[in-house]
């Protein structure tokens, strides 16, 4: 079984983020690494294929400047290819553009199934993988805490508020994974090593036969008007523990209507 | 010249710092003081391949140098476990074995230091020979089919974790200059006549020290590694590597000290400032850090010329001042971060007292700073040998 992974190469989130100030876009000019929450789609992407008895996991990204750093990291996990949309057209993308971008690339890729994150660690939209069902006239099956193939069909169970739902679809399909779906591997010496020469397709707006007017900022039907810092957390309630703080635990978590 | 990392010893750098993160210096401490092992932290590293990085590719290791294992071995430091088998089963005994050993030996050996199951010590000094390696007395003497070791060995690490040791032993003397012809031998831990015994010393390190008395421990012949008689010239191929170890070890601690100290200073406040603010505490650390840098920086060098030409006299030059500076850093940084933090830097939650005996070690073993400052005198400068 092939699966297409879409995989975000995002600024590190461990140094300071920076704005563009015209286009309040995250700049993302910088060297790139792999996304956190879609290491946990390429695990699953790899245990999924392993267990269908073999079959090859394909990544799928669109970054700036040729960006491979945390594609490099994905094929060094143990994907087999990486599939990398690259064009100075598609600065200023929205998400409707990077989806647009996203399917026609993974079209190429004839996956049995495609598997994305909830959402990126950096945009934080959550709107692209069902964007890019819609476009392909695939199921989406979001919120996946499980997944498994059988024949056909994609088995998953779906993340609720109240517990789980359990969805069977027809493959193809896009599903997207939470960040406990499974624990991902850390990149073994020799997968980094093997990582180096694996291909990596690196492919424009033109070769992807869409129109540059329809992606990139001119595309974009979404403009970000204004950025404010976030409010500052509450200071909290301080509560001084004389024997009966489990209460204020308790009562607090009701409150919260946790528990 | 480029001092660009490359992809690929970043993201061994990356899978190593998450593997220990997984720990951490909690997990290694406890089990120094518990007298156990640390074998969950060694086989989950071993199981990417990692501690066999410089074990040639045919024989199922990394295919790469020197300069990945100390990568290796910095980034476990850096996360508060420094191992110090690392710096003597892949870097000496692997080393020295893909290099002189048999095609039997090789592939007796260095598939299973490739997964990192196989854990070799090295024994190399003795009582009465300490940094004069010509001097050693301990002998092995042919007897028929096997050798037949007799004398003693001390500080030798982590012999309870090993399930073999490399011995460097004397097997004749030189009529010329009188000195000892040394032979190497890959001797098991439980050899009959073989007594090991715990040395304490006041290093908090889950690996312990020993002193191992030889009596007529009987070797099979296929044991000796090399040529019989050339085993100096032999060992040195492994102690550059063994230099360059005990560096990136201690340029990992002082990245864990600063890292520390910095978080520390940063957000401890007092009288309404964070102390870091104050130069007092901010310069010295800042001086720490470009002792770390330019450590790092001669120890990548050294690793550097090892992997491309192991018997280039600059490897050995590089080497030296690598571990002089490296640990020299590590003293003053863990030394800093423990100042730093006042009293809470010698309280045990806060992890770095303890750290005092294996930085303090490292100025010490496995050369000593006066016999590196000897060294470069003679050496590097070309005064008199002053010894």
């Amino acid at each position: 079984m092939n699966v297409a992974v879409c995989v975000k190469q995002i600024p590190d989130p461990a140094a300071p983020p920076a704005l563009d100030p015209g286009t309040k876009n995250l700049v993302r000019d910088g060297k790139l690494i792999l996304d956190d929450s879609d290491a946990y789609g390429v695990e699953m992407a790899l245990q999924l294929a392993e267990a269908a008895g073999g079959g090859e996991v394909t990544l799928v990204s669109m970054a700036p400047n040729g960006e491979t750093s945390g594609l490099r990291t994905a094929l060094a996990m143990g994907a087999a290819k990486a599939i990398l949309v690259s064009d100075p057209a598609l600065a200023g993308c929205d998400a409707l553009g990077t989806a647009k971008v996203l399917a026609a690339a993974l079209k190429r890729a004839e996956p049995d199934l495609i598997l994305a994150a909830t959402e990126s660690s950096d945009g934080y939209t959550g709107t692209t993988p069902v964007q890019v069902a819609e476009l392909m006239g695939l199921p989406s099956v979001t919120f996946a805490k499980k997944v498994s193939t059988e024949g056909g069909t994609v088995k998953v169970e779906r993340q609720t508020e109240a517990g789980y739902d359990e969805v069977v679809s027809p493959l193809p399909a896009v599903v997207t994974v939470t960040a406990g779906v499974v624990e991902p591997r850390y990149p073994s010496f020799k997968g980094i090593m093997a990582a180096k020469s694996k291909p990596v397709e690196t492919l424009t707006v033109a070769d992807l036969g869409l129109d540059a007017a329809s992606v990139g900022s001119a595309g974009a039907r979404q403009e970000i008007t204004n950025v404010a810092e976030a409010e500052a957390r509450a200071a909290g309630e301080i509560v001084v523990d004389e024997g009966e703080g489990h209460l204020k635990v308790i009562e607090f978590l009701e409150q919260l209507k946790v528990i | 010249m480029d001092f660009a990392a490359s992809e690929e010893l970043t993201m061994l750098r990356q899978s190593v710092a998450a593997i220990a993160s997984r720990f951490g210096h909690e997990y290694y401490v406890e089990r120094a003081r518990a007298d156990e092992r640390t074998d969950e932290l060694w086989n989950a590293v071993a199981e990417g391949g990692f501690l066999g990085v410089n074990v040639p590719e045919e024989y199922g290791g990394g295919g790469g140098g020197i300069t990945e294992l100390a990568a290796v071995a910095e980034e476990l430091a850096a996360a508060g476990c420094p191992l110090l088998v690392i710096v003597v089963s892949p870097a000496i005994c692997a080393t020295i074995i893909a290099r002189y050993g048999t095609d039997a030996q090789k592939q007796r050996w260095l598939p299973r230091f490739a997964t990192g199951e196989l854990k070799m010590a090295f024994a190399i000094t003795e009582p009465d020979a300490g940094s004069n390696s010509h001097n050693l007395s301990l002998t092995a003497t042919k007897d028929g089919d096997v050798y037949r070791l007799n004398g003693s060995k001390y500080y030798i690490s982590g012999v309870d974790e090993c399930e073999a040791i490399m011995v460097v032993t004397r097997t004749g003397i030189d009529p010329e200059t009188g000195r000892g012809r040394l032979s190497l031998f890959v001797v098991d831990v439980d050899s009959p006549g073989l007594e090991k015994q715990v040395l304490p010393v006041e290093i908090t390190a889950p690996e312990k020290q020993f002193t191992l008395f030889f009596d007529n421990v009987e070797v099979p012949a296929d044991r000796l590694v090399g040529d019989e008689g050339e085993g100096l010239r032999q060992v040195f191929l492994g102690l550059n590597p063994e230099r360059i170890l005990s560096a990136a070890m201690a340029n990992g601690i002082s990245r864990y000290a600063l890292d520390k100290a910095s978080e520390y200073a940063r957000t401890r406040e007092v009288w309404g400032t964070a102390i870091g603010r104050h130069q007092g505490l901010a310069h010295p650390l800042a001086k720490a850090k470009i002792d770390l840098e330019l450590a790092r920086l001669m120890t990548e060098k050294a690793a550097w010329l090892c992997d491309h030409d192991g018997d280039n006299p600059e490897a050995g030059e590089a080497s030296n001042m690598a571990k002089f500076a490296a640990a020299d850093a590590a003293g003053v940084a863990l030394d800093q971060a423990i100042q730093t933090h006042g009293g809470n830097g010698m309280s045990s939650e806060y992890g770095l007292a303890d750290l005092w005996g294996m930085t303090r070690l490292l100025r010490i073993a496995p050369v000593s700073r006066e016999m590196i400052l000897n060294y470069v005198a003679q050496h590097s400068l070309r005064l008199p040998r002053s010894y």
